[in-house]
């Protein structure tokens, strides 16, 4: 993204508010993220009602969904892709690996999408159900607002437990 | 055809509301741990990140750092220390800045 | 001053050529010397067809006291042969230009020039032929200084095989056209043309409709109908590139002159039957023709059945033309006429074009097969832009000059419905749907023809280093400037052949024709119109108009330029490309029953014991049907005659002496009877 985030959040909200076409990237993952994402199209979460929709064309995209820990044998790959992508675009990167879990950086992956792809929004989860995949869609086109910034992962107010489990 | 008319008009609409509604089932997906800050002192902040097989957690001086996005939900780190790690809930995770992703917890100051 | 004159020039220069050739061989200079007088033969060659076209058939007339074998040397110059002599005269300036280049100075090349020169004039003999004579007589040099020029390299097993074949052929259709001329000329008492197609009316129609199948025959085994085409791909791809361009776009010509001398001047008026078979015959052998190219990896192979699917184009015209003149339509006998003749010219031009092409990229690369090419326009971009010329043509695409011709024939085949009869009707429309049939197999043909060697990537090191330095350019432009030139200027030829088709038929279809504004119509007010400058016209602005309109509102925001979108793959591979074969593997899969594809793949697991895997040969031949269920029955069946005739001739001195005793005593017996 170029121009300063304020600016492109507005533009996003003006341009893929209403309707989104999204191009997903799998680079070395297991595929189960990919049957999550692929759930998004079922009746029961149907990404269709929200105005997403999906295309296998990056010329026609607007956003890559981008699972898998970017091995390097697929670097030139997802460059092309995103090179083929018309701005504005958004990048999303997909589950634990692409955020650089699970898999660190070796000769034979990058471990995260980062290093290769600008990442514009992240969701973690491995695999991220359907219902994060939608909220993380929601939040990159400006629909939903982020939680996890001001979740703390701490809990303060639970009762505490016997002491003897160390 | 028929049979799936009468399905639907058996069952009604199976879609779900979010997110224009919270959604009833998100209560049984597997979310990332939160941790009890009294529970923790160093020595369980160091058992813990060698628990993590994807790398979430480290320890950093008097702080525990959490990664939320390398987490995959694994639940060693409860089985490790049941005491000190409980489930968060949390599942709508979707973040437009990485570092909010990352989160400090402060150990417990000293050793009892 | 006649045009006859101007032929006089042309093989007064043609005959120089030829020494000048034997004579200088060695000599470097001796080569563009030869060419040179060879180009101002052509030329007046060309003027002379051109102006016969619209003066009208001259007079006969016997030069000097020159007598050939058994008669009179007898000249005429027709306007029928006009657009052949034109024609023959453009090739001629074009192999001209292209062969100080292509060819090195050597003996053999001297040789080689003076049989090519000695069969341009034949081929001008046999146009101006006056009488049957001089006709036939310059037929048997044209087909005997033409194998000569296919005996470039006699020592090639494959050349001596190539031009024996056409030997074989020309002279087996020599046979069937003596005895078509043979019976005319008995029956009618002259062997002067005119005075035979005169007298032509009295001749019994049985007589008539025979010597018309005899020459159909004779005339087809030059033209390439199927199944008498055996030679042309056997004999083009070994000769030199300007030879194969002389053979297809001018020989087969004479082919198809000698069937149009009898369809329209020597045997009508001939029953509506005659017609059939020769339209069904143009049919059949356009469309097989195609089909066969389809299967080709070998250009000038390729090209050569592309000749004999248009020469079946042409003859198909004209069968239908004598179909519609027996059943009284007149307008479409001349339109077919005429389309057929524009046809003739139209092939020449571009099919010449296409074979000296192909001896340019065998000359820049080394190889004739299309799977070793690729990638050419970026190494020969001026050939290749020749050679699009020229596959546009031979395609029939707007707005080149094969389009307005195939249009005229194919507007003209749709009229069918006017001749009174259903069945015939019926049939026209059947030939007219086999020559769709092999117009679109064309379009596919000439697109991988022309896609396959010049664009993509280079398939081999031999490809991705050509070079066009000293390669020849002017003879082949000359052919595409024709090209472009018969295509715009459609309405000035079609006034020019209405002229001819008025001489040979009686018909004036000028208004018929061109109604004025530019426009041609098929012989009726009321069936279709087209424009072929106009259409020039629009094309070009249609090309235009993308253009205008991005550079006039092309968006002012900053844009970035990335690849082509290729699935993201990391490199393109010359492998991964199409070859000539699967890309026409729809084609022969489907017709498959045609082609009777034997395959034998081998694998080195099914030697191995162990089942290890290597590189897999697979191997797909088409099989030869013509030389396998035709020709070679044929000849074996002669040989067979000859072992049981060779015991006559023994050797036994004393036998013969019984055969001389025998043979007198056989004519005292007859002359006292």
């Amino acid at each position: 993204m170029s121009t300063s985030a304020d600016d492109l959040r507005a533009a996003i909200e003006r341009q893929f508010g209403r309707s989104l076409h999204i191009r997903t990237l799998d680079t070395g993952s297991c595929a189960v993220c990919e049957q999550e994402i692929r759930l998004l199209a079922a009746p029961h979460y149907d990404l269709h009602r929200l105005g997403f929709f999906f295309t296998p064309a990056p010329r026609h995209a607007d956003l890559l969904l981008v699972t898998g820990p970017m091995i390097r044998a697929f670097e030139v790959a997802a460059r092309k892709t995103y090179d083929a992508m018309p701005g504005p675009k958004v990048v999303v990167a997909v589950g634990a690996c692409a955020l650089g879990g699970v898999y660190p950086a070796d000769p034979f992956t990058h471990g995260t999408v980062e290093a290769v792809l600008p990442v514009d929004v992240w969701i973690p989860g491995c695999p991220p159900s359907p219902l994060a995949l939608l909220h993380g869609l929601g939040v990159a086109v400006g629909r939903l607002a982020e939680k996890a910034r001001d979740l703390p992962f701490t809990a303060e107010d639970q009762p505490e437990r016997t002491r003897g489990d160390s | 055809m028929t049979l799936w008319f009468v399905r639907g008009i058996r069952r009604g609409i199976v879609t779900t509301r979010y997110p224009a509604r919270p959604e009833e089932s998100a209560r049984f997906l597997p979310t990332p741990p939160a941790f009890r800050p009294r529970e923790l002192n160093r020595e369980t902040a160091d058992r813990l990140a060698q628990a993590c097989p994807s790398g979430a957690l480290t320890r950093d001086e008097d702080a525990l750092v959490f990664d939320v996005g390398r987490c995959t939900a694994c639940g060693r780190c409860a089985a490790q220390a049941s005491h000190a790690v409980i489930s968060s809930a949390a599942w709508e995770l979707a973040a437009t800045d990485r570092s909010t992703l990352i989160k400090r917890i402060p150990l417990r100051a000293a050793a009892p | 001053m006649t045009p006859l004159d101007l032929f006089y020039i042309a093989a007064g220069a043609w005959a120089c050529a030829a020494l000048a050739g034997l004579l200088t061989a060695r000599a470097a200079a001796g080569l563009p010397a030869c060419c040179a007088l060879s180009a101002v033969g052509g030329a007046a060659a060309a003027a002379g067809g051109g102006w016969s076209l619209l003066y009208g058939d001259t007079t006969v007339v016997s030069p000097g006291p020159a007598t050939v074998v058994g008669g009179p040397l007898q000249l005429q110059a027709t306007s029928l042969a006009g657009v052949f002599a034109a024609l023959l005269g453009v090739v001629a300036v074009a192999i001209a230009c292209y062969a100080p280049r292509y060819h090195t100075p050597s003996p053999g090349t001297g040789c080689y020039l003076a049989a090519y020169n000695l069969a341009l004039i034949a081929c001008l003999a046999v146009l101006a032929a006056g009488g049957m004579v001089t006709f036939l007589v310059a037929w048997e040099t044209m087909s005997l200084a033409c194998y000569l020029l296919i005996l470039r390299h006699p020592r090639d097993l494959q050349v001596a095989r190539g031009a024996f074949w056409f030997l074989a052929l020309s002279e087996a259709g020599f046979l069937l056209v003596v005895a078509a001329f043979v019976i005319l000329s008995a029956k009618t008492g002259s062997t002067a043309l005119p005075a035979i197609a005169a007298h032509a009316g009295a001749v019994p129609g049985g007589w008539r409709a025979a010597a018309f199948l005899l020459a159909l025959a004779g005339f087809g085994f030059k033209a390439g109908l199927v199944p008498l085409h055996a030679w042309l791909p056997e004999a083009h791809p070994v000769a030199p590139a300007d030879g194969s361009a002389f053979l297809s776009g001018v020989v087969v010509k004479m082919g198809v002159y000698g069937i149009a001398l009898f369809a329209f001047r020597l045997a009508p008026p001939l029953g509506a039957w005659p017609g059939l078979v020769m339209m069904f015959a143009g049919a059949v052998t356009a469309a097989i023709g195609i089909l066969y190219a389809m299967a080709e990896g070998d250009i000038k192979r390729f090209l050569a059945y592309s000749t004999i699917e248009n020469a079946g184009i042409i003859v198909t015209a004209f069968g239908a033309a004598m179909i519609f003149h027996a059943s009284g339509q007149q307008a479409l006998w001349a339109l077919l006429l005429i389309a057929g003749i524009y046809h003739v010219a139209n092939h020449g031009c571009y099919k010449s074009l296409l074979f000296l092409e192909a001896g340019v990229t065998e000359h820049a690369t080394g190889t004739r097969n299309m799977d070793r090419l690729g990638g050419l326009v970026h190494r020969l971009p001026r050939s290749a832009v020749i050679a699009f010329v020229g596959t546009l043509g031979i395609a029939a695409l707007p707005p080149l000059n094969g389009f307005v011709s195939e249009w005229l024939i194919f507007q003209g085949l749709f009229q069918g419905f006017r001749t009174g009869s259903h069945l015939t009707g019926i049939l026209i429309v059947l030939a007219a749907g086999t020559l769709g049939l092999t117009g679109g197999l064309a379009i596919y043909a000439f697109v991988r023809g022309f896609g396959i060697p010049y664009l993509g990537m280079p398939r081999t090191r031999q490809a991705a280093e050509a070079t066009e330095r000293r390669q020849p350019v002017i003879g082949p432009a000359i052919l595409a400037v024709c090209c472009v030139a018969l295509a715009l200027g459609a309405p000035v030829v079609l006034y020019a052949l209405s002229r001819t088709a008025r001489t040979v038929t009686g018909v004036t279809l000028g208004p018929l024709l061109l109604p004025g504004d530019l426009t041609v119509i098929p012989a009726h007010t009321d069936f279709a119109a087209l424009s072929p400058t106009y259409l020039a016209v629009f094309l070009v602005c249609a090309l235009a108009v993308p253009l205008l309109i991005y550079a006039a509102g092309r968006p002012r925001a900053r844009s970035t330029r990335v690849p082509v979108w290729d699935g993201g793959i990391v490199a393109f591979k010359p492998r991964m490309q199409y070859s000539a074969m699967t890309f026409s593997a729809p084609t022969r899969v489907t017709f498959d029953a045609l082609y009777q594809p034997s395959v034998s793949v081998t694998r080195p697991s099914d030697d191995d014991p162990a089942g290890r895997s290597g590189p897999v040969h697979y191997e797909a031949q088409v099989t030869p049907v013509f030389q396998r269920y035709l020709y070679q029955p044929l000849v074996r069946s002669l040989e067979r005659l000859s072992d049981l005739v060779r015991p006559i001739q023994s050797g036994d001195v004393n036998l013969y002496l019984l055969y001389v005793f025998a043979v007198i005593l056989l004519a005292y017996l007859l002359g006292a009877v």
